[in-house]
This record gives structure tokens, C-alpha cells and sequence, in this order.
């Protein structure tokens, strides 16, 4: 990052926790409904002295990796077969997008009367809630590929099999990486959500143990985590990938 | 018998719901080791007739014979060149061009051996851990040649490999393309626009009129080689040849 991009967000961030400082002095709200950076801040250090924070993140992002996970493969099988199969296409496909106006939370019912209060509840509904971007996107992806880079490898020798290993996969990862990123938001949404409801460990938990404790600064405190953990993995993971796709396949 | 023949090839478009003839009868009969170019006006049905030939078009009649076989499907017996070249940018220079070899299943030392062979051939050394986008458009096409002449097929098919490059570019492939042609003694069947392309490169040209396409000329043209585009010999060929187009631009 350039200096100056770097010294502007520091200092809308600075202002931000400066405006919020000023609000809490100003005492029109009290303390229990409005608390100060500093409470949250203490509540962060409290939540990683005792290792609860970092139980908690490491919670939720496991069943985010496997729910992912699942919803990567599956979404990556979904989609290709959709794009080569028109059949597959005009059945599963106009479900899937019916599947996809679904709220992710909206499969916590069901996966509890399925699941019960379980890890697997949680992932089943991580996995379902990111499954439909990725397979759309897939789709989209394999649909739109230059048909020569297909008659080549084909022309080359290449079967079915390898075709989708060697040409439609890579050829569609444009896409398919927008479908991981959406994935990736969705099943992070469907993970907070789902122990939310579930109320069994991980962030969404202990952010209902701070609703049920009258504790508005540890609600702030894991929103804050939430927060981070998106800010970081968009950053560090799914931008860097992003770049070098866009320059390699020469879309930028 | 020839190298590679096609007999009587048919084909059909769809056109605003009508059957549009665009391939009405083509007899061809190449020998081995021939460098055949087919001109044509744009859109006469000359690629059609390539990609027939590669198996990437069924032709609603006729066949096409390899070795007196009859073919079906696309294969690596006959490799063609396309026009934007279709290399793949996830992949560098080398695995481009070891593309087909390693589809074929052959162990990487091989694979690495033959690609360096052809890398060579077409100056391509040091770019062989280049990506596409990082090289200029003579160079892309130079990259899809290697990667059809590693897969050593019977038949080299070429659509308008030059079409997109500027004219000093072009000249200078023109003239590898013959040592090339020389080196290898393939069989090349090289479709193009460009007259003066075809003039330069053809042991025989095929003139193509427009849709529905047939062979309306053929002309031989033996003339020494490396033959140059500005070389006033082969003029009165490309005379010739455009003196039987000029009315297909017409229609």
C-alpha cells in the first residue's frame, strides 16, 4: 500500500475512534448502552488473556473451511456440469437459482431439526448458504470461455476428463474465483449466523453470551473480530489472488 | 492416393431458418509433404473447409481420408493453428507448448526434451517461462506453431495464423515458415486472405470462390526458395490469382 493511501485510512480510522470517544464523554447515553473504545478494547484484551477470543475465531473459521470447503467442490462440480450438460442446465440450473434467493439463515431450522445442536448443523448450513454463488459464478465462468482455447486442447488430444482439469477450470478461473469470494462472504455470513441461532461455540456464540450478559461492549468487541477477520482475508487472500489472475489471463 | 484427401466435402448452415450451402462439393487431393494454401474472400467457407478437416466441423457429406482412412473426430494426427492463436494464459511458453505431450501421457524429461527441440526452432528460448500476456502477437503465434509442430502431425492445418500481425512481423514468419516447412517436410494446409501470403508460401494455391465455396483455380507455383513477399517473379501469380478473385468479392 502507497504511504499516503496507508496515513489516509489511519487517520479516518483515528477520527472515527476519536468521534466515538468524544459521543461517550458527551454522557447521553449510559455506559451499559453506549460504552467507550477503551471498555471494548478492555473487553478484546480480557477475551485474549483468557484464550475464549481466539477459541472462538478458531471455532468459526473451521467450520468456515469446511462449510467452504464443501461448498468450493461441490459448487465447482454443480457449475461445470451445468455448463456442459444444457439438460442438467434447464433442470438443476433454475433451482439452484432459486436455491440462491434463499437467506443462508433461512436453513437453520432445517438443519437443526436434521442435525440437532451440532457442529454439523452449522457447517451444513455454511456449506448450503456459499454453494449457489459458487456454482453460479462456475457456470458463468465455463460458459463464457473462448471456444478456441476448447477446439485447441481437444484438436491436442484431450478428453473430457482432462478438458475440465486442464482447460475448463483453469480457463473459467476469472470467474470462478469471484464465485469463491462470493462463496467466501456467504459462508462467513451463514457461519456468524448460524451459531448465532445454534448458540453453540464460536463468534456468533459469544456474541449472544454478550446479549444474554447485558454486555453491549463485548457485542461491539467480537463485531469488531468479524469485522477484521472479513477486512483480512479479502485483503490478504482474495485480492492477491485476484491480481495475479487479471494480469496473467491479460483482463487488466 | 494422396496424403490427405477430402471428397466431395458438403456442409450446411442455418441461416435465418434456411439451410445455407457453404461447402458445395470440394475435392482435394494433397500429397505428402505439399504446402497447400486455400485463398479466399472473407467469410467464402475456407476456414469452414479447414476445421473440417481437423474434424472440428461434421460434413453434412463426404469424408475426409487420411492415409486413405476415413475420419471422424478431431485428432493430434492433424493439428491446426488458429487464427488468435488459443494459447492458454494460465499456462508459461513451455507448458504451452507441451500442452499436447502431456495430455498424450508422456513423462515430463520426454516432454521437456521435444519442447525445447521446438522452442529452439522458433527462437522461443528465452521466453520459455514467459506468459502470454507478457509477449507481443508475432511471438504468440510463434508459441502456437511450436505447440502444433511438438505434437508432430501428419497434417499442419494454419487459419490466417498471420492474418493479425504488422506487415514486418509477418514477412519475417513468412520466411521461417518456409525454412520451417523445409526442415520438417510437413504437410501443410494453410488457409489466409492475403494473396501475396499465399503466393510466397504455396507449392500450389487453391483459389476458393465465395459461399457456397468450391475450388474455382488451382495454380502451381515452383519457384525457388526462401521465396520473399517483393520478390517481382512471383507477381505475375499473384496476377493471376487475383484476377480469379476479383470477381468473388462481388457476390
Amino acid at each position: 500500500m502507497k504511504p499516503n493511501v496507508l496515513a489516509k485510512k489511519i487517520g479516518f480510522y483515528a477520527l472515527i475512534i476519536i468521534a466515538w470517544q468524544g459521543i461517550d464523554s458527551a454522557e447521553i447515553w449510559p455506559d451499559n448502552i453506549f460504552p467507550s473504545p477503551f471498555e471494548v478494547v478492555e473487553d478484546l484484551a480480557y477475551g485474549i488473556s483468557d484464550a475464549s477470543l481466539f477459541f472462538g475465531i478458531g471455532t468459526s473459521l473451521l467450520r468456515l473451511i469446511i462449510g467452504l470447503g464443501i461448498a468450493i467442490a461441490g459448487g465447482l462440480v454443480l457449475g461445470i456440469f451445468m455448463a456442459r450438460v444444457e439438460t442438467v442446465n434447464q433442470t438443476i440450473g433454475s433451482l439452484v437459482l432459486g436455491l440462491q434467493s434463499i437467506p443462508s439463515i433461512a436453513w437453520v431450522p432445517l438443519a437443526i431439526l436434521w442435525f440437532g445442536l451440532t457442529d454439523t448443523g452449522i457447517i451444513f448450513v455454511t456449506a448450503i448458504g456459499a454453494i449457489f454463488a459458487v456454482t453460479i459464478n462456475t457456470y458463468t465462468g465455463v460458459k463464457n470461455i473462448n471456444p478456441s482455447y476448447i477446439e485447441a486442447a481437444r484438436n491436442m488430444g484431450a478428453k473430457e476428463g482432462q478438458l475440465i482439469i486442464t482447460v475448463l477450470i483453469p480457463a473459467a478461473f476469472p470467474y470462478i474465483i469471484s464465485g469463491f469470494k462470493q462463496g467466501w462472504a456467504f459462508a462467513w455470513r451463514g457461519v456468524i449466523g448460524a451459531e448465532l441461532l445454534f448458540s453453540f461455540l464460536g463468534l456468533g456464540f459469544l456474541l449472544n453470551v454478550g446479549r444474554q450478559l447485558n454486555d453491549v461492549s463485548q457485542v461491539i468487541a467480537i463485531m469488531i473480530v468479524i469485522m477484521g477477520i472479513g477486512i483480512l482475508t479479502e485483503g490478504l487472500v482474495f485480492k492477491k489472488i485476484e491480481d495475479k489472475v487479471m494480469t496473467r489471463w491479460g483482463l487488466r | 492416393m494422396g496424403k490427405l484427401e477430402a471428397k466431395n466435402i458438403e456442409k450446411y448452415f442455418k441461416h435465418d431458418g434456411k439451410q445455407l450451402k457453404t461447402l458445395d462439393g470440394i475435392n482435394l487431393n494433397v500429397n505428402d509433404g505439399e504446402f497447400v494454401c486455400i485463398v479466399g474472400t472473407s467469410g467464402c467457407g475456407k476456414s469452414t473447409f479447414l476445421r473440417t478437416i481437423a474434424g472440428l466441423e461434421t460434413p453434412d457429406s463426404g469424408k475426409i481420408l487420411l492415409d486413405g482412412q476415413p475420419l471422424s473426430d478431431t485428432g493430434p494426427d492433424r493439428i491446426m493453428v488458429f487464427q488468435e492463436g488459443a494459447l492458454f494464459p494460465w499456462l508459461n511458453v513451455q507448458d504451452n507448448v507441451e500442452y499436447g505431450l502431456k495430455v498424450a501421457g508422456i513423462p515430463k524429461e520426454k516432454r521437456n526434451e521435444i519442447s525445447h527441440r521446438y522452442l529452439d526452432m522458433m527462437q522461443l528460448t528465452q521466453f520459455a517461462t514467459s506468459y502470454t500476456y507478457q509477449l507481443s502477437t508475432g511471438m504468440k503465434q510463434r508459441v502456437a506453431i511450436a505447440r502444433a509442430l511438438v505434437m508432430e502431425p501428419d497434417v499442419l492445418l494454419m487459419d490466417e495464423p498471420f492474418a493479425a500481425l504488422d506487415p514486418q512481423t509477418r514477412d519475417l514468419l513468412l520466411v521461417e515458415m518456409q525454412l520451417i516447412w523445409q526442415k520438417t517436410k510437413k504437410t501443410i494446409i494453410f488457409v489466409t486472405h492475403n494473396v501475396a501470403e499465399a503466393v510466397v508460401l504455396g507449392t500450389r494455391v487453391l483459389v476458393f470462390s465465395h459461399r457456397p465455396a468450391k475450388i474455382k483455380k488451382e495454380v502451381e507455383i515452383d519457384y525457388q526458395r526462401p521465396r520473399l513477399t517483393d520478390d517481382e517473379n512471383l507477381l505475375p501469380y499473384q496476377k493471376k490469382i487475383l484476377a480469379e478473385l476479383r470477381p468473388e468479392v462481388k457476390k
